[in-house]
């Protein structure tokens, strides 16, 4: 007689979950198997990060931009590039009602060498330049406690968490630029991005005296942009429309998260970054899903039998798949963990040695979880059709 | 808890079934014109040498092939004409029992069981314990909890048994069950196949050669080359043998001799009144009486009555001219008969039948 059981939660009474036991049935296979996939998933990761971290690196600057509104020529592409404007626009755009302020911002990418205190060589450096006596048009870590400190016509800020090369983070008092001695005032902190490998910070006096070939004065130096900040009481998109209708076309007017997006847009879409990195994973994920056909596929082989036997039995193909499917995505769990963890290790080394703002976020691990339990679902659904074509009559 | 197979027609019925292999130039037939008919409650036993249709002819009633020609009904549905769907419901009413065990080895012994337990009738609650039910009779009450590789041959075969057997399935399908069993785990596994039938009136059809077994069997079917030869209902061919020893024309046979004959008769019944054979025409049969009365005419007259273990036809066999009386029915009349090739076999393999005859022969001229 059968014995009545009390414990109703027991896993006894649980339908018999076979794909979890198919999936830890032998050690050395799934050590194998989600080491194959752990590999696969952490070249994802790293890949995918690398993205983001360009991505984070590129449009750090413009995160920096401490303004509501931001006017540059309607001609960029992207901000990272030299395209500057006159200087007579700076009146018009002030005299616009809702204007708390605007401060022009010089910036060059491609003119400014910087002498390495280090080895004494010259590097090609980003250069930021503002009136120091103006409204902060950037909002850095250090910085607006040393923008006083910029008054003077030598005196230049620079990067401590530029690459090493440059030197900017030892403790030397001077360096010159463009051949011409300067003065460092002190060190903020805001990383190289994949074009520069650092960023000088000084006074619009001292930038438009080291320009190469510069004719103007500070007065009258073409602005890169010009950072609007909102009266209060004003509504940015009301201003940014004003501004829009008094400026030229030649000129355009972004909201701050405007011109991040059109940063960022470019960084993904028009250059080559975006799509390389994702190159890199779709390789990770094809090798994945190699490594886990094969995984799958000789698990079913040796087991053809037992799936035919349960097909005689009376169990429908689809539940045969999905118990197929439910081990593939448990094994591309089993290996997506150590991968992550793992690429936590791999971040914090590229970060220290590449400089490079490298983080596993809600996005990525989302991101990459998907990806692999797609790598492993798919493999899975080739390799099932095994299953699916097994014949029960052949087991007799 | 028990389970009874509900009172109902044949389990299994197959009409005329054709089946091959390939086409045109490759195509193979394996099945030719197979009737049979397997109540509820009886053991039947499937022989035949290899490539005689046996196991094709077990898949097809285990709806795991489509049918080809003919018609078959398992349980009481036409598998004929049932799409993939429907083929899967009535295979969960079967037990299938492979040679090989065919277990998962990343499951345990009572979980094996417990897959076949989730397709049938009972409840989350009751499986667990209804799969440690099976197995302690099976005598593996102490390895429920042991992965296939932990368990020798026999008991891993013990355990596929069991989860065939655990649904109370009203037909089992089997395929030498007992090849890899030693004789005391035969003696339990048969005991309990035999007590299915009786206890829950489950059909068996198995394929074996185990003697073991056979000597436990209902029913005896022989198959060659795709074509069933013989099909004898053991029980019936006792009685036919105990009936004939009790004739004085066969009592002097052997064993052997007696059991030869009575797997060759066939059953027949006559109301009163009918002419079981005519003066004049062919003799083809040979006819026993178990039960009733006779008369026996020539030219219209009475000659003889003859009754419960007399026989007549036999002359016309024997001499093979026609027939020289008739034979009417007086009474309800059962009778053995045996066919003219059947009866020469059995006169030319039997010295002392031979002889027997010889005497009646001349007795009755």
């Amino acid at each position: 007689m059968i014995a009545p059981d009390t414990a109703r939660l027991s896993p006894r009474f649980r339908a018999v979950p076979l794909a979890w036991r198919n999936l830890v049935a032998n050690k050395r296979r799934l050590l194998r198997s989600s080491a194959g996939i752990a590999f696969a998933t952490l070249l994802m990761m790293v890949q995918l990060g690398f993205e983001q971290g360009f991505f984070d690196a590129s449009l750090s600057l413009v995160r920096a931009i401490d303004g509501d509104l931001v006017v540059t020529s309607a001609y960029k592409y992207r901000f990272g590039t030299r395209d500057p404007f006159a200087h007579g626009f700076l009146d018009p755009v002030r005299s616009v009602p809702g204007v708390a302020s605007a401060a022009p911002l010089y910036a060059d990418w491609q003119d400014f060498f910087w002498t390495s205190p280090s080895d004494g060589k010259p590097y090609l450096v980003r250069v930021l330049a503002f009136d120091p006596a103006g409204p902060t048009v950037l909002s850095i870590p250090g910085l607006t406690a040393l923008q006083s400190r910029l008054d003077s016509d030598d005196a230049v800020l620079v990067d401590d968490r530029a690459r090493d090369f440059l030197g900017m983070d030892t403790n030397a008092g001077s360096s010159q630029i463009n051949g011409q001695g300067v003065r460092i005032a002190g060190r903020f902190s805001l990383g190289p991005d994949f074009m520069s490998d650092g960023t000088a910070i000084m006074g619009d006096r001292l930038f438009a005296k080291l320009l190469p070939g510069n004719r103007d004065s500070a007065a009258n130096l073409p602005i890169e942009a010009i950072v609007v900040k909102v009266a209060a009481g004003s509504t940015v998109p009301a201003v940014q429309n004003a501004l829009k209708a008094k400026l030229p076309d030649t000129i355009d007017v972004m909201t701050k998260a405007g011109i991040v997006e059109f940063e960022r847009k470019f960084q993904a879409e028009l250059s080559s970054a975006g799509p390389i990195f994702w190159l890199g994973a779709i390789v990770g994920f094809v090798v994945g899903m190699l490594i886990s056909y094969q995984v799958i596929y000789n698990d079913l082989s040796d087991q053809l039998a037992q799936y035919a036997t349960l097909k005689a039995m009376g169990y429908k193909t689809s539940y045969l798949v999905r118990s197929v499917l439910a081990q593939a995505a448990l094994s591309g769990l089993a290996g997506y963990v150590p991968a992550w963890l793992l690429c936590l290790v791999v971040y914090r080394v590229i970060g220290v040695f590449a400089l490079l703002p490298l983080h596993m976020n809600l996005r990525l691990t989302a991101l990459t979880l998907g990806l692999t339990m797609g790598m492993c679902l798919i493999a899975a659904m080739l390799a099932v059709r095994r299953v699916v074509s097994a014949d029960p009559a052949e087991i007799f | 808890m028990t389970y009874e197979v509900e009172a109902r027609g044949p389990v299994i019925r197959a009409e005329n079934i054709d089946f091959h292999y390939g086409d045109g130039d490759s195509r193979n037939q394996v099945l030719y014109g197979i009737s049979i008919e397997i109540p509820p409650a009886q053991l039947v036993v499937m022989t035949g040498p290899s490539g005689s249709g046996k196991t094709t002819l077990l898949t097809l009633i285990g709806g795991l092939r489509s049918m080809q020609e003919g018609r078959l009904e398992i349980l009481g549905r036409d598998v004929s004409r049932l799409g993939a769907a429907e083929l899967v419901r009535v295979r969960r009413e079967i037990g299938f029992i492979f040679q090989m065990h065919n277990l998962f080895d990343s499951l345990s012994a009572i979980e094996n069981v417990r897959m076949a337990l989730q397709l049938g009738p009972f409840s989350p609650s009751d499986r667990h314990a209804r799969a440690r039910e099976i197995l302690e009779q099976l005598g593996l009450g102490a390895r429920i909890d042991y992965k296939p590789r932990a368990l020798s041959g026999g008991q891993r075969q013990r355990v596929a048994i069991a989860r065939a057997l655990a649904n109370y399935p009203p037909l089992v399908l089997a395929d030498e069950p007992t090849a890899a069993l030693d004789v005391h785990a035969t003696r339990n596994v048969v005991g309990r196949l035999k007590g299915m039938t009786v206890d829950q009136g489950s059909a068996i059809l198995m394929v074996t050669h185990d003697h073991r077994i056979i000597e436990l069997a209902d029913r005896l079917i022989h198959m060659v080359d795709g074509r069933i030869v013989s099909d004898v209902v053991l029980s019936d061919a006792l009685r036919i043998c105990e009936f004939l020893k009790g004739v004085d024309t066969f009592k002097s046979l052997t064993p052997a001799e007696l059991t030869n004959i009575a797997e060759k008769v066939t059953r027949r019944h006559y109301e009163p009144g009918e002419v079981v054979i005519r003066e004049g025409e062919e003799g083809d049969e040979l006819f026993l009486i178990s039960e009733g009365e006779v008369e026996v005419e020539r030219k219209g007259h009475e000659v003889a009555r003859l009754g419960p273990a007399e026989f007549f036809g036999e002359l016309a066999l024997i001499s093979g001219e026609p027939r020289n009386a008739t034979v009417v029915a007086t009474t309800p009349l059962d009778t053995y008969v045996l066919g003219k090739n059947e009866f020469r076999a059995a006169v030319q393999q039997s010295a002392t039948f031979r002889e027997q005859l010889r005497r009646v022969y001349f007795q009755r001229h």
